[in-house]
């Protein structure tokens, strides 16, 4: 390495997707060269490859001004630039026990938000054979047990019991991380005994591969991380962003270490062991963060302060030189290590705590289900910082394999200066998820244009989970958007909450299910599930930055290279606008768009979506009189709104809120197959 | 051609590579016996496993069973369990630790070697009798056993796990009724837990699957004519009870049926509908409830769920394989081979085959990149020009619909 390069990669390592973009100074400041996306099984180096040699052509002098001097042969700027990556966190499992029904389900709600995938049962209904068959289960990742802060006569009675029977079922499975919230915490003393025993649990290596139950696991697990059985005790920090983070003090055992994930030769027989289900092409599972070599690089004179997250694929981890090499560079940043840790028990707020109620066990249980680099949560992150930047209320919607995230943030208080910010993460939420339940598969046909019978639709969805990217056009695509729009739908209904915060200033599309979409497509299925009124501007995560952006650690650093790349990252796909109120059956009055050069008028029809032309780069102000009053934001008659262009034009939606369709299959098939034909000519192609 | 341990990869283009790799074979899986609780492993990690032998035992009907106090194993009874008070006092433990006193205790929770060819009730019940009662722990008892005898009726046994200790008192998921679980494959047990898991390393090669379903099974494999790539439902016979029948591109239910019926072990297909997978969980779960359980059936689909022929490489393979002992494993979905050589077909490394899509299942040779292409709906998709062996045109296919055949 001759001299500090001038730009890094980002990537987001996704259960289907492989995004990698190239972020580099120019003209002073920092912008997004280029980007690309692929299948997850395409090899990441040969990616980053073909994406420099691109930039290469298109631009040298650009090119060369990014390697700061003559460029050296691409595949070493590969090796020795800097990366900034997050990877999607494997849906994980999580068996909720409680005393009571009513316990239950609040616990079921906060480990559901956190993203887990969840089983419960309460010992008021449930048999103890049948809750041990949750918790023995080798497909379950953790326990929650969990009671009111002062349990009540109903659970009380019942945790004695519980408690046994975790610690028992922890006893068999040592590799069970147990979490105790509120009064149920007072039980911690039944798990002391667990200690010794996960501390013989060892996983066994022979002739290369690993067994036990690491041989099965998703996470990687550094052997010392048994021997350091630990009780830790977990509760939600506010910052004043929004932001939160958990604040973990240990009570027994020694401090959180880092756990670094060694290159291991071992890993290929394993690995064959586990991809034995799957193609080799398949969706990327977590066993190739063994793959993964963390560099850590220490602060020194002259140069910049940092930990990089490096992803080695290609080369060889256990070459010094390569690792060197990598270590060379740095980013002047830290970003979040992909280094897990897996406390054994965990106490936690109840399930009451935080406001909303259960956002403090929401935040404890999703620290322990995510990688600490983890794409999902980095993109809330992403957006509150944003949300910062631009002073603006944003949400987002990011539909993927392994579930979806719905985020709002926005700037509260005088002066803008802190952002509330909010989010759900559920594994149900996947565009295609893992034996998806009746009602998913009934949100499926409820979106669908074409006509599906129940087992048809759970094929597809089948299917597409195990092919993300087969079939991406024609009737495929359309597949895809509608089942990316029934992911949302559940998300909706999981959060009525969210649902009722007022229209945000901006709506951002994120995920790889929207990126191949046509971006006309993309904004109605935004219309067709943010039913509130108002008007909003509507744009895309094109590049599939705001994951990898958001492992960044200071939030000050984040929110400055989101003032340097919100222009470039933020894809516009316009601007809606969505009155509610508006009478059906006749003429809803009329709107004049005023450009800078030109004007238009357009009639407007109660129960139809009508787009304007309006390119990206274009504003206007577009003069609503509607012939009753309608809502949009104020009740009246008249509005007078500011609009921005994108690749879908200008949207006015005048059809109900909430959305109403003919329950008929067929006359609701027909509906949504005139809006959509109005946004997607092609696809009759 | 055959291989007897994974072969090198051969060099293809970087274009070539970006069409995603299909593992046909891999060697050494690991594979997996789910437990739960009231069920018990038979074997020990490191055992070495043959096909047939008993690797555990489950009890269907596993009930809660209040157990009462156990003895522990110097004939003191067990110190009760103490609820949430504080922990123990650590200064005490120099005036009761003896060096004999933590050798039992630790011989206690060491367990004992089992005899590999163990059946219910011999010599490893009666080793495990003498550990520690610890959760998951084997226990047989009856209504006298709890001092619950009631006069006139015959004393009921019942067996199973433990499952927590609470007030000094056990509990245990048991029933009267047992299955036993044979291993399908040769390997090594690599762990072994009651009510939680077995875990085998296989071995010898196997061939992965997209899903599977039923039970482990093994037969000998038949590879039957197929027309069309479809196999009538009538061809499955009586005469091939026994038999691993590879079926074609897809399994219908009414052959699921009329191949259990005939006491065949298993069907091998390239897709199977959910429709299909739910009789045959259905079906699988009245089995179980009856007394009379029949021979385990499995069934495996290498592709999916959408019906696609199944590739002519692993067609060839299946058929160089007829007549030999394999074993359908459905955790995760393999169709083994005992045999460490497989015999492999030799193939083009340019050869494709489309996956999903319009031209799922048909197969050809990759041409060239065709870049960025527009495709049906205005998608663009990088895309590839390929020709497909029965046609003399190129037809340009999305990358992301191909997969290219790695041994």
């Amino acid at each position: 390495m001759t001299s500090q390069p001038r730009a890094f990669f980002a990537v987001d390592l996704g259960s289907a997707t492989t995004a990698a973009a190239v972020l580099g100074h120019v003209g002073g400041r920092l912008r997004l060269i280029a980007h690309t996306a692929a299948p997850a099984s395409v090899d990441l180096d040969s990616m980053l490859i073909g994406l420099l040699a691109q930039v290469g052509r298109i631009d040298p002098e650009m090119f060369e001004e990014l390697c700061a001097g003559d460029p050296p042969d691409i595949p070493t700027l590969v090796a020795t630039w800097p990366r900034v990556v997050a990877r999607t966190t494997p849906q994980r499992r999580i068996a909720v026990l409680a005393g009571s029904r009513r316990q239950r389900r609040r616990l079921e709600a906060a480990a559901l938000r956190a993203g887990w995938l969840v089983v419960g049962g309460s010992a008021d209904e449930d048999d103890p054979v049948a809750l041990s068959r949750m918790v023995l289960s080798i497909e379950t990742n953790a326990v929650l047990l969990g009671a009111d802060h002062s349990p009540a006569g109903d659970e009380k009675r019942h945790l004695p019991d519980l408690a046994a029977l975790v610690a028992a079922a922890a006893q068999s499975r040592p590799e069970l991380t147990v979490v105790l919230a509120g009064g149920a915490a007072g039980y911690e003393s039944v798990f002391a005994a667990l200690a010794d025993a996960r501390s013989r649990h060892q996983p066994i290596v022979s002739s290369g591969v690993e067994s036990g139950a690491g041989a099965f696991e998703a996470e990687p697990m550094a052997a010392e991380s048994w021997e350091k059985a630990q009780t830790k005790l977990a509760s939600p920090r506010t910052e004043t962003d929004g932001e939160a983070a958990t604040d973990e003090a240990v009570i027994d055992g020694e401090p959180p270490e880092e756990t670094v994930a060694e290159p291991s030769d071992s890993q290929g027989p394993a690995a064959d062991s586990l991809d034995a289900g799957q193609p080799e092409a398949e969706p990327r599972d977590a066993e190739e963060t063994w793959a993964e070599v963390l560099v850590t690089v220490e602060p020194g004179a002259g140069e910049p302060v940092g930990a990089a997250t490096e992803r080695v694929a290609a080369a060889d981890p256990a070459d010094p030189a390569t690792v060197d090499a990598q270590a060379a560079v740095a980013l002047p940043f830290v970003a979040a290590e992909a280094s897990p840790v897996f406390p054994h028990v965990l106490l936690a707020p109840d399930a009451e705590a935080g406001q909303p109620a259960g956002a403090s066990l929401q935040q404890v249980l999703e620290g322990l289900r995510a990688f600490p680099n983890d794409s999902r949560l980095g993109v809330a992150r992403s957006i509150a910082s944003l949300a910062y930047v631009l002073d603006r209320s944003i949400e987002t919607v990011e539909i993927g394999l392994q579930g979806g995230l719905w985020s709002r943030s926005e700037p509260f208080g005088e002066g803008h200066f802190t952002v509330v910010s909010s989010h759900a993460c559920l594994a149900d939420a996947s565009f295609a998820p893992a034996n998806p339940s009746e009602e998913a598969i009934d949100s499926v046909i409820a979106w669908s244009t074409a006509v599906l019978d129940r087992h048809k639709a759970m094929d597809r969805l089948n299917d597409l989970r195990l092919t993300p990217w087969g079939e991406a056009d024609g009737e495929g695509a359309v597949f895809r958007v509608t089942a990316a729009k029934a992911a949302f739908a559940r998300l909706i209904a999981a959060e009525p909450e969210m649902a009722a915060n007022p229209m945000p200033e901006l709506l951002i599309a994120a995920g790889g299910v929207f990126a191949s979409a046509p971006p006309s497509v993309v904004a109605l299925a935004m219309a067709d599930l943010v039913r509130r009124h108002g008007v909003c501007h509507i744009a895309a995560d094109g590049a599939r930055l705001f994951g990898p952006l958001g492992v960044i650690e200071d939030e000050s650093e984040r929110r400055r290279l989101m003032a340097n790349l919100a222009d470039d990252i933020l894809m516009p796909l316009g601007s809606l606008i969505l009155p509610a109120g508006v009478r059906q059956g006749r003429s809803a009055g009329h709107m004049r768009l005023k450009g800078a050069s030109s004007a238009a008028e357009i009639e407007l029809h109660a129960g139809v979506i009508q787009v304007v032309d309006l390119p990206p780069g274009r504003a206007a102000r577009a003069d609503l009189d509607f012939r009753d009053a309608v809502r949009l934001g104020n009740r009246a008659r008249h509005f007078s709104v500011d609009v921005g262009g994108g690749l879908g034009g200008l949207l006015v939606d005048l059809r109900d809120i909430p959305m109403r369709i003919s329950d008929r299959p067929e006359s609701r098939r027909a509906a949504l197959e005139a809006w959509q034909r109005g946004m997607w000519p092609e696809v009759d192609e | 051609m055959s291989a007897v341990k994974p072969p090198a990869g051969r060099e293809i283009s970087p274009e070539l590579a970006r069409v995603a790799g299909r593992r046909v074979l891999v060697f050494s899986p690991t594979i997996r016996f789910r437990l739960g609780p009231g069920d018990r492993a038979l074997v020990e990690p490191g055992d070495s496993v043959v096909p047939g032998m008993p690797i555990a035992e489950r009890t269907p009907d596993a009930e809660l069973i209040d157990v009462g106090r156990l003895d522990t194993p110097n004939g003191m009874p067990r110190k009760p369990a103490k609820g949430p008070s504080a922990a123990d006092d650590k200064s005490l433990e120099p005036l009761w630790k003896e060096d004999r006193v933590e050798a039992a205790a630790a011989s206690a929770m060491t367990r004992p070697p089992m005899a590999v060819r163990a059946t219910p009730g011999s010599a490893p019940i009666r080793q495990d009798r003498r550990r520690a009662p610890v959760p998951g722990k084997w226990w047989v008892g009856g209504a006298e056993r709890r001092e619950k005898l009631s006069k006139g009726k015959p004393a009921v046994r019942v067996g199973g796990t433990l499952l927590f200790e609470t007030h000094g008192r056990w509990r245990a998921a048991a029933g009267e009724r047992h299955q036993i679980v044979e291993s399908p494959v040769a390997g090594v047990v690599r762990d072994a837990r009651n009510a939680v898991e077995v875990t085998i390393e296989v071995a010898g090669a196997a061939m992965p699957g997209a899903i599977a379903a039923g039970e482990p099974s093994r037969g000998y494999l038949d590879v039957p004519r197929l027309t069309d790539g479809e196999l009538w439902a009538s061809a499955l016979d009586v005469g091939r009870a026994g038999a691993v029948v590879v079926a074609g591109s897809r399994i219908s239910a009414q052959a699921i049926s009329r191949a259990r019926a005939m006491s065949i072990r298993g069907l091998i297909a390239g897709s199977v509908g959910e429709g299909e997978l739910r009789d045959l969980e259905a079906s699988e779960l009245r089995q179980k409830a009856s007394l009379a359980p029949s021979v385990p059936f499995g069934l495996i689909a290498l592709d999916g769920h959408g019906r696609r022929p199944i590739a002519t490489p692993i067609l060839a393979l299946l058929a160089a394989m007829a007549g030999r002992e394999v074993a359908i494993v459905t955790d995760p979905p393999l169709l083994v081979f005992d045999v460490a050589e497989v015999p492999l077909p030799e193939l083009p490394p340019d050869w494709i085959r489309v996956r999903s899509g319009v031209h799922a299942g048909r197969e050809g040779r990759w041409l060239e990149s065709a870049g960025f292409y527009r495709f049906r709906g205005g998608i663009h998709l990088d895309a590839a020009v390929v020709r497909f062996f029965d046609e003399t045109d190129t037809t340009v296919i999305p990358v992301s619909d191909l997969e290219r055949f790695v041994f």
